[in-house]
């Protein structure tokens, strides 16, 4: 595709798909996704529970274990390097020290019998030879680096004798530890409480510009989206629905789940009003429905909707949305700019 | 409002978080509310200190208590009598001036002789624990982290060559099994070269076919191992075996191991599936380092309960097996046989029986006592609360 040859394209998802078998059951986790990260950008994945946002992230660690894991298709070009054919050594080098993840739950992601110091200095040791004071030293840095107060004496605490908070900037310290190109934050500040979600988001956002780092940042919050993204892409049962620059998405959603997610969001000038909610849940990854999967949830649906897998379609600068119903019906009217359409009336 | 944050910068945020006890102390703290669990660590110290001075006391050319030393005149003596100075030699005389556990059916100190069988107690205990800990944490890891993978049908033939080999080599024939050893050490380096070579062709889909699960084999070795009655097993191999006390730590270590396993099997299939294996994964820890520095720590909670218990059921093993005669040789002695030497003079020389048979049932009852409250403090959630 267009961006292999393009050097500021840190990371490219072609194409991918994920399978994971039970016995019969094939559940298609992940169906032909494609997005990219350009070198220090903020690109945030939204979606649902369970429409594969956190496979497609552990597919570019290579932690998809296999089985019942299984990758058809597709590439993952990190670099220029397709990760999905590297060996097992290969990828332990390129895990922690070119691409880290900050996991969902700091509270179980740290190991409860290790002291915070020895966690980071693995993370350190895992790939660099540091040794002694030196490694010390630079455990106490990156926990200055993010927010700790007296970074000296934390070294030596368990994690459970941290907050959340504190936690979860423990887990970005190790992300951190070598100082990788690319930072994977799967939904990082969904355990916590708001006040602190603000701080790690800010914390993030100091980090990348420091650091030069580009964020791959998987949430399902759009408040967080519209806060932390230069680039939004819009998942929904493991495929791409949306993709776009954050503007484009919040203020010109062209595809019907995007308009549903943003309607969701509780707003000063909805106060009093029940919340929109989209009706339905996300369909069983085994059993999806034919055509486009969002159609059964869909109030845009029309008969082609349940026969045809819907294309890619181009709404202007890099906005694209794979909803044909939604474009040509509003591009007749003129009326891409407004969030008109049946269950919008509540607004 | 002004005295208020006067007040509050009064305590540094930090302090407020660090709780104020250590984990030392936590355990010292719930130790000390089980108090029969207390008593079980303070006897297994007491025993200790007891088996490592007898140790330094009953071994040398010269030892200060002589165990071996026959004194025929003063034979069969009563705990806390005083030696018959006229009849020994003044090198017979105890160096303690009393005989404070009794004389045996030769006139020999049992305290000096129940000093050394503590020793061996112990090391009995101990090492025998200690073997089948380390091969059952290491079967059970094995089991737990890598159980969903197949084994081939080449491996198991190599597996079974080398094996036979070894079991050939100590056993009845050394030159045949040092070659069917090395037999297995040739196929398992031609099957890796020719494994691509074959590729599609019959005979490889044979050769190279996935049978079992690592999980499996393990799970049913255990298993095996678990349907023999342990102590008649144990006296097969000590009868096969040349008696000494190293023979018997091995074979108790080796036919002890399978609880360790299931328990540390059971901890990594929980532990694998936990975020901070997956965290460790992502930040490029390599694999046996996760297992030994990440998992194994977790899962050595209910190890080390079983651990402390099966200590004591070492020593009760070994006993039994000195008490029937196939454990440590005379003279040597055991406690196990100080009690069956004794029990021919059980209405005329009651304490020979009863003082190794109170020394036993104490310690391996303090084990338990101990291993007992070790499981509530380890467990928070048998932790009562207080």
């Amino acid at each position: 595709m267009q961006g292999v040859l393009d050097k500021s394209i840190l990371l490219s998802v072609q194409e991918l798909t994920v399978n994971f078998r039970a016995e019969a059951i094939v559940a298609r986790a992940l169906e032909g996704v494609s997005y990219e990260v350009r070198q220090g950008e903020t690109v945030c994945l939204v979606g649902e529970s369970g429409c594969g946002k956190t496979v497609s992230a552990l597919a570019i660690l290579g932690l998809i274990p296999q089985p019942p894991g299984e990758i058809p298709g597709g590439r993952i070009l990190f670099m220029g390097q397709n990760i999905l054919e590297l060996s097992e050594e290969e990828l332990q080098n390129l895990r922690g020290n070119h691409i880290a993840m900050v996991f969902q739950e700091p509270m179980t992601s740290l190991n409860p019998v290790f002291t915070v110091g020895e966690q980071i200095g693995e993370a350190i040791t895992a790939h660099q030879k540091v040794e002694g004071d030196e490694l010390r030293e630079r455990c106490i840095r990156l926990l200055k680096d993010v927010g700790i107060p007296s970074p000296a004496e934390r070294l030596k605490d368990y994690p459970h004798q941290l907050s959340g908070g504190q936690r979860q900037r423990v887990m970005i310290a190790m992300a951190l530890a070598c100082s990788p190109q690319l930072v994977i934050a799967d939904e990082p500040t969904t355990a916590l409480d708001v006040t602190i979600q603000k701080q790690i988001l800010d914390l993030f956002k100091t980090l990348k510009s420091k650091k030069g780092m580009s964020l791959l940042y998987i949430t399902h919050d759009l408040n967080v989206v519209a806060n932390i993204a230069d680039r939004v892409y819009v998942m929904y049962a493991g495929i791409i629905t949306e993709q776009g620059k954050k503007r484009d998405i919040f203020q010109n959603p062209c595809h019907p789940y995007t308009r549903g997610l943003i309607a969701s969001l509780p707003a000063r000038s909805k106060r009093g009003e029940a919340l929109h909610s989209i009706p339905g849940t996300v369909p069983d990854p085994a059993y999806k429905p034919r055509g486009c999967p969002f159609h059964p949830r869909c109030t845009y649906a029309v008969k082609k909707c349940s026969e045809e897998f819907p294309e890619m379609l181009d709404c202007g600068d890099g906005h694209l949305s794979r909803c044909p119903v939604v474009l040509s019906s509003e591009r007749k009217t003129n009326t891409i700019r407004t969030h008109e359409g049946p269950h919008y009336s509540d607004l | 409002m002004n005295t208020d944050k006067k007040e509050f910068a009064a305590f540094p945020e930090e302090e407020a978080l660090v709780p104020s006890r250590s984990r030392a102390q936590e355990f010292f703290r719930l130790l000390n509310k089980n108090r029969l669990a207390f008593a079980g660590l303070a006897i297994f110290i007491l025993f200790f200190l007891t088996a490592v001075a007898g140790l330094v006391l009953t071994s040398g050319t010269k030892p200060v208590l002589d165990p071996a030393l026959v004194r025929l005149p003063e034979k069969l003596r009563p705990p806390l009598s005083r030696p018959n100075l006229q009849v020994l030699r003044p090198e017979q005389i105890p160096r303690l001036g009393i005989y404070l556990l009794g004389t045996d059916d030769l006139g020999r100190d049992v305290f000096a002789r129940m000093l050394q069988g503590a020793w061996v107690s112990l090391t009995v205990g101990f090492v025998a624990v200690g073997i089948s800990v380390v091969v059952g944490i290491f079967m059970g890891g094995i089991a737990g982290y890598f159980g969903q993978e197949q084994i081939r049908a080449d491996r198991i033939l190599v597996l079974i060559l080398l094996f036979l080999g070894i079991g050939l080599a100590f056993l009845a024939h050394p030159s045949l099994g040092i070659l069917l050893f090395a037999l297995g050490i040739c196929l398992w380096i031609l099957c890796g070269r020719a494994k691509l070579r074959l590729e599609g062709s019959p005979w490889a889909r044979f050769l190279f076919a996935e049978t079992i699960s690592v999980d499996t084999l393990i799970m049913r070795l255990v298993d095996i191992m678990l349907c023999f009655p342990s102590f008649f097993l144990i006296l097969t191999v000590v009868a096969l075996l040349p008696a000494s006390i190293y023979n018997i730590m091995i074979v108790i270590g080796l036919t002890s191991w399978m609880g360790t396993t299931r328990f540390v099997r059971a901890e990594f299939l929980s532990l694998r599936e936990q975020d901070f294996v997956t965290a460790a994964k992502a930040l490029g820890v390599s694999k046996w380092r996760i297992i030994f520095r990440h998992m194994i720590p977790n899962a050595m909670a209910p190890v080390l309960v079983s651990a402390t218990i099966g200590i004591a059921t070492a020593i009760l093993t070994e006993a039994g097996l000195s008490f029937l005669g196939f454990g440590v040789p005379p003279p040597h002695a055991t406690w196990g046989n100080i009690l069956s030497d004794g029990k021919r003079f059980i209405f005329d020389a009651p304490w020979l029986t009863f003082e190794p048979g109170l020394a036993i049932l104490i310690v391996v009852l303090s084990f338990n006592l101990f291993g007992e409250g070790l499981r509530d403090i380890l467990n928070p959630k048998l932790r009562e609360r207080y």
